[in-house]
């Protein structure tokens, strides 16, 4: 068999291969797999995406052989590994021809320290203290992790507990590598690390790697092979540029395409019919393409626009309203001897909507946590509406800030939907203005029907709009996110976009974002604010914050990929354009303007 | 009338007082996050972190028997020796108020509880003698005697909690399977020991998370002030009702977990060999030595005098 990605020929026979493969859990009435032929070559990454619940991290667990040996159901077919089946084997035999690292790396760190974490399977396996030793360094060096090998795991970041997931599970010595969402907790800089590590694994020891992963953006340019999974079978397994060729079945399962490949799509004259899989790719493709003055011409209106308006918009650290409805003055936060907060003053207008980004451990949950009176600042005050947020009170200032925290599951706490809705009511009168109210709630989150069902028979989906309709009955004048399309697959975190612009359109609320999701939610809010090292680095429009790709990446932050597409195709700009919708219609202006130079006919 | 009644408040005072202000003080001063602390391995290079772990996990047992056998000028001498590593390991800041806390705490209840209800033969004097109106309590009164024995059996208690922390703030918990397995003892004796080490500052993290997460959805739990007394029965309620509301999200997170980690330690081989390998190898250095001549002696010099009823503790 051989396959191509990125004129790299990945040959010989697959090492593992899945044959007709189904598989129902116990209890279920339908399939989780259905007749999956998937197989699985030496130094290739391959790239399994697809929307929440097709089977995905089922697939996962049969690859690597914990399923059946651990999960109970009935599996039909056969995964073989070197021609003998993998079903055959115990987990800890299975874990050597193919290691699997799960999702939530703190559920998979069970020891106190990154070495004796990485140590752990060799140990059971009672090699002896050279070989351990050898595997131990190896596996550190491997995933940049020999600097903090005696560091304590519960001290570290998301980033450095997944690498340490990673480096444990390639003790094992495994052929092939099998992880569950491995940049879910991740932000963008620390995920393109772990991607780098993981193409080291696949070019120099010759490891297959299989993602699966929602953020196909990140993952595309790294990956050798992508398949597109939906209803629990294979819709789709090709090389990347062949796979995203077709874009209708992409958008017939919800899976999103990365940018630049839409952009290659929507303008396949400026492309010259090429479809692009990295930002660098695309931006040769363009080098003398048209579509460069378009930008170009676009953005010189755009900068002319913004000196009618008055300055480029980008400020540092500046208060950005003159009547905020929440702000920040001179807020510092120490942890013991760690300050993660360091003198911001920030203020919220009434009616805006702005994301709050930055690198893991940044201070962004520290910032907005104090603004419900959550943890209490070393010095500085925050403010509602004038009135001091008092640190503790968070019973009194979550009627005023509704904070919906990233494991909204959290947040559930009753039998059924209305009772959940009805939670906050029963211990606070119902003001006379309330933004929703319990009906209203029902009607607008979509729950009629399904009143006396419980909150766990919900999609993922449905438990996070239900938290959130939860919070918004009552009166509420901020609502604050805190990474609410995390783990989220591209259809969840549009409808939830959607969701919040109508909460938004009916409510007129004040919105923070606190998120990773640079190219969702982030580039959706009219304003972005930096943090870095616990300090406001950029505060300013969207279009103009993101339109600085170095300056964010210093801080651990990656500007969209058509962000960076505009910056390296123009060299410098104040300010991009977001979507690939206005790149069309910047481009189609020109068009007009320039037929004959744009080649039209 | 007045006589009676003013002593019958003082007793009343002097009874519950203390049991209140110990969950006061932990509530303050430690928390939640402080017990996270105080269970967490503090990575450093000190000589203590370097010691044979078979020494590490006998040396609370040895000086808990010591703490038994011996009479309480003896036990002065063994709690001033339990308390000396600690300069030598200078753990942080944070962990030394937990540590306070946990040391204080018990010997003040023992202290006062013991001076409350155990009496020494007649005659007694007492301290505070209760008025007839709080003979239902079942103290007579406070006598010194009965305090100085809570303080006798507060250090012996405290020997042993003190060496045990000790040990769990300096010993990785893969030393503590290395050494079990060296004991001859299965290795889900160790298995489970990490694992409670490592997951109990998570469950504690994640029960401040589900407790904030209920106060973001508009239920109660603002303390009065101390002098709000009308306020506490309703505090007290509001508090035993969100135990029963975040037991669920609790329960099922935990379970959640438990499967998948469960699922890791197969995957990693865990129970498929009796005898394990070890990453750390724990060659015998002078400072081992040392531990298990003192230790030794100790031990042995506490048999000794006990066998010539010397610092014997009296039955």
């Amino acid at each position: 068999m051989t396959r191509c990605g990125r004129g790299r020929v990945i040959s010989g026979n697959p090492e593992l291969v899945a044959e007709d493969v189904s598989f129902a859990y116990l209890g279920a009435t339908t399939a989780a797999l259905r007749h999956i032929e998937l197989p699985v070559s030496a130094g290739e990454v391959l790239l399994i995406t697809g929307v929440s619940g097709c089977g995905k991290s089922t697939l996962a667990l049969v690859l690597s052989g914990l399923i059946p040996s651990r999960v109970q159901g009935e599996l039909r077919g056969r995964v073989m590994f070197d021609g003998k089946p993998l079903s055959g084997l115990k987990p800890h035999e299975a874990s050597q021809l193919v290691g699997m690292v799960f999702q939530n790396p703190n559920l998979q760190l069970i020891n106190q320290t990154v070495q004796s974490e990485v140590a752990f399977g060799p140990e059971n396996l009672a090699l002896p203290h050279a070989e351990i030793v050898s595997r131990v360094n190896w596996c550190l060096d491997v995933t940049g992790m020999a600097g903090m090998r005696k560091s304590a795991t519960v001290t570290l970041s998301g980033g450095q507990k997944q690498r340490t997931a990673i480096a444990a599970t390639l003790a094992m010595r495994p052929r092939i590598l099998v992880l569950d969402e491995p940049l879910s907790d991740l932000d963008p800089v620390g995920a393109q690390e772990v991607l780098a590590t993981l193409q080291r694994l696949a070019r120099h020891e010759g490891t297959a790697v299989v993602i699966i992963e929602h953020r196909v953006d990140e993952v595309a340019p790294w990956a050798d092979r992508v398949v597109l999974m939906d209803g629990g079978r294979v819709l789709l397994d090709q090389p990347p540029k062949v796979a995203w060729a077709d874009s209708a079945v992409w958008a017939r399962t919800g899976v999103g395409v990365p940018d630049v490949v839409q952009l290659a799509q929507a303008l396949p004259d400026a492309f010259g019919g090429a479809i692009p899989l990295s930002v660098e790719e695309a931006a040769g493709q363009l080098a003398d393409s048209w579509l460069v003055p378009a930008l170009a011409q676009a953005a010189t209106a755009r900068a002319g626009a913004a000196a009618l308006e008055g300055g480029n918009g980008v400020i540092n650290g500046q208060p950005g309203s003159a009547t905020p409805v929440l702000s920040w003055e001179a807020i510092s936060v120490d942890f013991g001897t760690v300050r993660a907060v360091n003198d911001v003053t920030l203020a919220i207008g009434e009616g805006e909507s702005v994301a709050m980004i930055g690198a893991n451990g940044s201070g962004k949950s520290t910032l907005t946590g104090l603004a419900v009176g959550m943890g209490t600042p070393s010095a500085g005050q925050v403010f509602f509406r004038g009135h001091p947020v008092q640190p503790g009170k968070v019973f009194e200032h979550a009627a005023q800030v509704a904070l919906l925290l990233q494991a909204a599951d959290e947040m559930l706490f009753e039998e059924t939907v209305i009772a959940e809705l009805r939670f906050g009511t029963k211990f606070r009168a119902l003001p006379p203005d309330p933004v929703l109210d319990v009906q209203g709630a029902i009607d607008f989150f979509g729950f009629t029907g399904l009143e006396q069902v419980s909150p766990w028979e919900l999609s993922q989906g449905g438990r996070q709009r239900l938290a959130l309709g939860a919070l918004l009955v009552g009166a509420p004048g901020v609502l604050v996110l805190d990474e609410p399309t995390t783990g989220q697959d591209a259809e969840h975190m549009r409808s939830f976009l959607r969701l919040l612009a109508a909460v938004r359109n009916r409510t007129g609320l004040t919105v923070l974002a606190v998120t990773h999701d640079i190219r969702g939610l982030a580039s959706r809010a009219e304003r972005i604010v930096l943090l870095g090292d616990g300090q406001v680095r950029m505060d300013g429009p969207t279009s103009r914050v993101l339109a600085r790709t170095d300056e964010l990446k210093r801080w651990g932050v990656l500007s969209p990929p058509l962000a960076r597409l505009q910056v390296q195709l123009l060299g410098h700009c104040d300010d991009v354009l977001l979507t690939v919708g206005e790149m069309t219609a910047a481009a189609g202006a020109y068009r007009d303007a320039h037929a004959p130079a744009a080649g039209r006919p | 009338m007045s006589n009676i009644l003013v002593r019958t408040i003082l007793a009343y005072l002097l009874i519950f007082g203390t049991p209140m202000i110990l969950p006061v003080m932990f509530i303050k001063l430690v928390g939640l996050g402080g017990l996270r602390d105080l269970v967490t391995y503090e990575a450093r290079d000190t000589p203590l972190h370097k010691l044979d772990p078979r020494l590490k996990v006998l040396y609370p047992i040895a000086m808990g028997v010591l703490s038994i056998v011996l009479n309480w000028d003896f036990m002065l001498i063994v709690f001033g020796l339990t308390v000396l590593p600690w300069f030598w390991l200078r753990p942080s800041r944070s962990k030394v108020r937990v540590l306070m806390v946990m040391v204080i705490g018990p010997a003040l209840a023992g202290f006062w509880s013991q001076g409350l209800y155990y009496l020494p033969p007649p005659p007694i004097h007492y301290i505070y003698q209760f008025p007839w109106t709080i003979s239902w309590m079942g103290s007579p009164g406070i006598t010194g005697y009965g305090m100085v024995f809570g303080l006798q059996q507060s250090a012996r208690v405290l020997v042993t909690v003190s060496t045990s922390m000790l040990i769990l703030i300096s010993t990785d918990v893969g030393d503590f399977t290395w050494a079990f397995e060296r004991f001859r003892m299965p290795p889900q004796v160790g298995f489970a020991l990490t694992a409670a080490l490592r997951f109990l500052p998570d469950m504690i993290s994640r029960t401040t998370l589900v407790l904030r997460a209920v106060e973001l959805r508009g239920y109660d739990m603002s303390r009065p002030r101390w002098f709000q007394v009308r306020l506490w029965p309703d505090y007290v309620k509001r508090l035993s009702r969100c135990i029963v509301i975040i037991t669920v999200p609790l329960l099922v997170g935990s379970l959640r977990g438990t499967a998948t980690m469960a699922m890791v330690a197969d995957a990693r081989g865990f129970g498929v060999n009796r005898r394990r390998g070890s990453l750390q190898e724990h060659p015998t250095t002078k400072y081992d030595i040392g531990g298990y001549v003192i230790l030794v002696l100790l031990v042995g010099g506490a048999i000794v005098l006990n066998h010539f009823r010397i610092g014997a503790r009296p039955y």
